[in-house]
């Protein structure tokens, strides 16, 4: 299935506007809005010397003032929701959101009276990154699609795998 | 101090050049899978949908739908059907339209 | 025509506003008259104060056969007087604008006005005094004059208890220059300044020491050197704002006037001992009064702390200046001598300046508690821009005139080693020291001064009700541009004041002062040059680059406003602030041995830690060492011995035949020996 054409219009603009602001430099600020902390983990292990985040230019901040892309993990609890806007609003534009982590995609937990399930019910998610916990590696390349340095892989994949090898795809 | 010095000149750089290389550790990651669409049958899929923990499968008809985005790659869906689903080998799957990684697997595989 | 003559006009014009004030004070036209007569008095004194700085010494005058209290009214106007006449004209004009917008004519009215009046009277007199008596009767006036200011508004007994502290000490201290005073006449035979001074050499030495440590304790009480402080945080809380103020400003620096009358004038002693010793008393005032500053929630009362750290530094500069003299160090002492002076005219602009503010504030929100303020540059905007510039002189921030003058007094501090002798270099480093540490505290206690009640958010609903209409602002905003003036004028109050200096010391530092009119050279031009001026115009020019860089290349996209960042609370109370107490807390603990805290903590039950079942009550509190110490231990004794005499005094009407008999025996038998 392809992708709708406003959405992927808006997605390129987007990105040629974060790519010519940002360049090199990117601050990031993650939000927590209620992980099991695993895909925290794969997200610190980022700086460590094996996956080195700061070789791109990428950086962690606690400040959302100082923040130009916020990383969320979790389902999005409903307690989370005052917070998570007010971290939002707290950065100044222009601003990216990536939700990261099958559970702020919408998969592990269904919608219910405590979580919303899905991060995309509370925040504009710009980038989204599958993985349970998305591996840091995952993690770089949807930085890098978040800056529009990389480009994105998933329309050109099918998961079907039908040649006589196995594995890959078509 | 000369000691940790020493050892990390002899280990060398063990920083990855990913993204402008290829990184070896990937080929041990786990992946989502990918189907072989002429093994599925409706029934191997109701089975997986069944056992997959994290909704990422659902089945409408003849089509197998997959959400890429919900899948945490437990591998209980290869479990159950080992011959139709091989693991893809995929872990770039950013996306700027959660509807880009909702993909359809024909179920070609005969029987009920 | 010289400076006294003007000075009759200024006392003329307060003898008038007291007797108005008295008459008609109770209503408006009245206290509006008796100010303005007020005003002008202040004016004169001001242009008479200034000009006496370059004019030198009047000759003593004695107007008419008047005689008070058993010796002729001698009047004298000396350079060095000349600044504190100066700064008590300019806080008298404040004042004067002021008080009409503070105080409700009411009953107590006239009688506080007239008291007002008569204390700024009573002052001149101190300053013009050329003889003894109408030194100590101006003086002790002048102290039941405050008296009487302090206690115009009684509420409960806390009015009483700060009032009784300042007329006790005062007392005290009036006894001392009393018997230094009587030493020093009855040594060289004259009861006016001049000639006592001309007559010095007939003083012998240790007379002379006995007489310049009564001097010191004695003014020392007035001008709150530690521990005899007390009265100042007792009294400027329960006085009202205009009283703090005048009593800040004025009389405490009527007490470092006297310091430096005698030090240079009457009794100039020989020994570097006397300067060591006040040197010592100053510097450690300062770091005690800064550091009980720091634990005051009440803004008045943190003010007079602040108060006892400035006569600090000022009765620092004249120790030194001392003790640079008794080396022979003529230049460096006179460069103290102006320093200390300079820092007398620029404390008295903003704590004066400040205490108004505080009135301000405590008018507008019904309390001097810090932390029960807050948020109030929103809702008296241009009270906190002048306290805010107050506050920027105090913690001696450049490029305003409290930098300047501190940075004089350091300046001279640092050449202590030209004395030649080591232990006195070495003391001279120790003060230069605690200054150094007093002024690091005064920026914090600052920053918490200003910060805690003006910035953030409301802490109760009083303060979110602050409202400016109706506020006086033409008295503070008066001081604070002088308090701009004395920084931008520096060159020029510098040169009046080296005059001064070479009147009072005989030393010209004329050239080794402002080469060049604008750069100040410290006495010796081989250690440093610094010029206020410059330094206003590159601070300027410093914070207006990154401006005009902004403005050139400002984006172009909309701002929003959003809230400040809270952390992502649902709902950020005011309480969450921080408070003066917590503020200062790091002070605390690092000075506990000085403050010996008290804390104590109740819960509703005792295996609550938590205080789920019911509130938890929180005490902390500094251990008040100098009154619990010093000053209990001393009511004591006088109370037992008071007990002790108290059977002579029986009432039996025949035991004091008795007495009477026993006298008369003992007189004759005295007079047939």
């Amino acid at each position: 299935m392809n992708p709708g054409r406003d959405e992927a219009e808006a997605a390129r603009r987007l990105r040629d506007t974060i790519s010519t602001q940002f360049g090199r430099s990117l601050h990031i600020r993650t939000l927590d809005t209620g992980s099991c902390a695993v895909c925290e983990q794969e997200i610190r292990l980022l700086t460590a010397p094996h996956y080195d985040l700061h070789r791109l230019g990428f950086f962690f901040t606690p400040a959302p003032r100082h923040a130009d892309l916020l990383l969320v993990t979790g389902p999005m609890i409903r307690a989370f929701d005052v917070a998570a806007r007010k971290t939002y609003e707290a950065m100044p534009g222009p601003k990216v959101v990536v939700a990261t982590g099958a559970c702020a995609l919408g998969g592990v937990y269904p919608k219910d009276p405590f979580v919303h399930g899905n991060a995309g019910e509370v925040l504009p998610v710009d980038v989204w990154i599958p993985g349970c916990p998305p591996s840091p590696l995952a993690l770089l390349h949807g930085l890098g699609v978040a800056v529009g340095r990389l480009a994105e892989m998933t329309p050109g994949l099918t998961f079907i795998a039908d040649s006589a090898a196995g594995g890959g795809e078509a | 101090m000369p000691l940790w010095f020493a050892r990390g000149l002899r280990r060398g750089v063990v920083t990855t050049r990913y993204p402008a290389r290829p990184d070896e550790s990937a080929a041990w990651l786990p992946t989502p899978p990918a189907f072989r669409s002429r093994q599925l049958t409706r029934d191997v899929a109701d089975r997986m949908v069944a056992v997959c923990p994290a909704t990422a499968l659902r089945r409408r008809d003849d089509t197998l739908i997959f959400d890429v985005g919900a899948c945490t790659a437990c591998g209980r869906c290869a479990e159950t059907a080992p011959d139709a689903v091989a693991p893809s080998g995929e872990f770039e799957l950013a996306a700027t339209a959660r509807s880009a990684l909702i993909k359809e697997i024909p179920i070609r595989g005969g029987g009920r | 025509m010289n400076p006294l003559d003007i000075l009759y006009g200024a006392a003329g014009a307060w003898l008038a506003a007291a007797v108005a004030g008295l008459l008609a004070g109770s209503w408006r036209p009245g206290l509006r008259a008796c100010c303005g007569l007020s005003a002008l008095a202040g004016a004169a004194a001001a242009a008479a104060g200034g000009w006496s700085l370059v004019y030198g010494n009047t000759p003593v005058v004695a107007p008419g056969p008047a005689t008070i209290v058993g010796g002729p009214l001698q009047l004298q106007m000396t350079s060095l007087a000349g600044v504190f006449v100066a700064l008590l004209g300019i806080v008298a004009v404040a004042l004067a604008l002021y008080v009409p917008r503070y105080h409700e004519p009411s009953r107590g009215t006239g009688v506080y006005l007239a008291a007002c009046n008569l204390a700024l009277l009573a002052c001149l007199a101190v300053l013009a005094a050329g003889g003894m008596v109408t030194f100590l009767v101006a003086w002790e006036t002048m102290s039941l004059a405050c008296y009487l200011i302090i206690l115009r508004h009684p509420r409960s007994g806390e009015t009483a208890r700060g009032a009784f502290w300042f007329l006790a000490l005062s007392e005290i201290g009036f006894l001392l220059i009393v018997a230094a005073f009587v030493i020093l006449s009855a040594k060289t035979h004259a009861t006016e300044l001049d000639m006592m001074a001309a007559r010095g050499h007939l003083v012998p030495g240790g007379w002379r020491a006995a007489a310049y440590l009564l001097a010191l304790a004695g003014f020392g009480f007035k001008a709150g050197l530690v521990p005899l402080h007390v009265w100042l945080p007792e009294a400027h809380p329960v006085a009202p704002a205009d009283g703090s103020a005048f009593l800040s400003g004025v009389v405490v620096k009527l007490g470092a006037y006297g310091i430096v009358l005698f030090a240079f004038r009457l009794v100039p002693v020989a020994g570097p001992w006397p300067g060591l010793v006040t040197m010592g008393a100053g510097a450690a005032s300062a770091a005690i009064g800064i550091l009980y500053a720091l634990a005051e929630r009440d803004i008045k009362r943190f003010l007079a702390y602040s108060t006892i750290e400035n006569t600090g530094i000022i009765v620092t500069a004249f120790g030194a200046a001392m003790v640079f003299r008794a080396y022979h160090q003529l230049a460096l002492s006179a460069f103290l001598l102006i320093a200390g002076l300079y820092h007398v005219a620029n404390h008295g602009c903003y704590k004066t300046l400040l205490f108004l503010e505080a009135g301000v504030v405590e008018h507008a929100t019904g309390t001097r508690d810090m932390d029960r303020l807050g948020g109030l540059v929103h809702r008296l905007p241009r009270s906190a821009v002048i306290a805010f510039v107050g506050t920027l002189g105090i913690a001696a921030l450049p490029p305003l005139n409290g930098f300047v003058s501190e940075w004089l007094i350091f300046q001279g501090l640092f050449q202590g080693f030209r004395t030649g002798s080591h232990l006195t270099a070495i003391l001279i480093v120790l003060a230069a020291a605690t200054l150094g540490l007093t002024g690091g505290l005064a920026i914090y206690a600052f920053v918490r001064g200003f910060g805690i009640p003006f910035l953030g958010m409301p802490r109760t609903r009083q303060a979110a009700a602050a409202r400016e209409t109706g506020q006086p602002v033409a008295g503070p905003a008066l001081l604070a541009v002088a308090c701009v003036a004395l920084a931008v004028g520096a060159p020029v109050m510098l040169a009046a004041l080296s005059r001064t200096a070479r009147t009072v010391t005989g030393t010209s530092l004329g050239p080794l002062l402002l080469p060049g009119k604008l750069t100040v050279i410290p006495a010796h031009a081989d250690f440093s040059a610094f010029s206020p001026t410059y330094l206003t115009i590159f601070l300027v020019a410093a914070c207006a680059v990154p401006v005009l860089v902004y403005l050139a290349g400002r984006p172009r996209a909309a701002s929003v406003s959003v809230p400040v960042w809270d952390g992502g609370m649902v709902s950020f109370r005011p309480r969450m602030q921080y408070s003066a107490m917590t503020f200062s807390a790091p002070t605390r603990v690092t000075f506990d041995a000085l403050y010996r805290p008290s804390v104590s903590v109740r819960r509703a039950s005792d295996d609550d830690p938590a205080g789920r079942s019911g509130p938890v009550h929180y005490e902390a509190q500094v251990t008040p060492v100098f009154e619990r110490y010093l000053y209990r231990p001393v009511v004591r004794a006088v109370e037992w011995l008071a007990d002790v005499i108290r059977p002579l005094q029986s009432g039996d009407v025949n035991l004091y035949l008795l007495y009477v008999f026993l006298v008369i025996l003992l007189a004759y038998l005295l007079g047939a020996v």
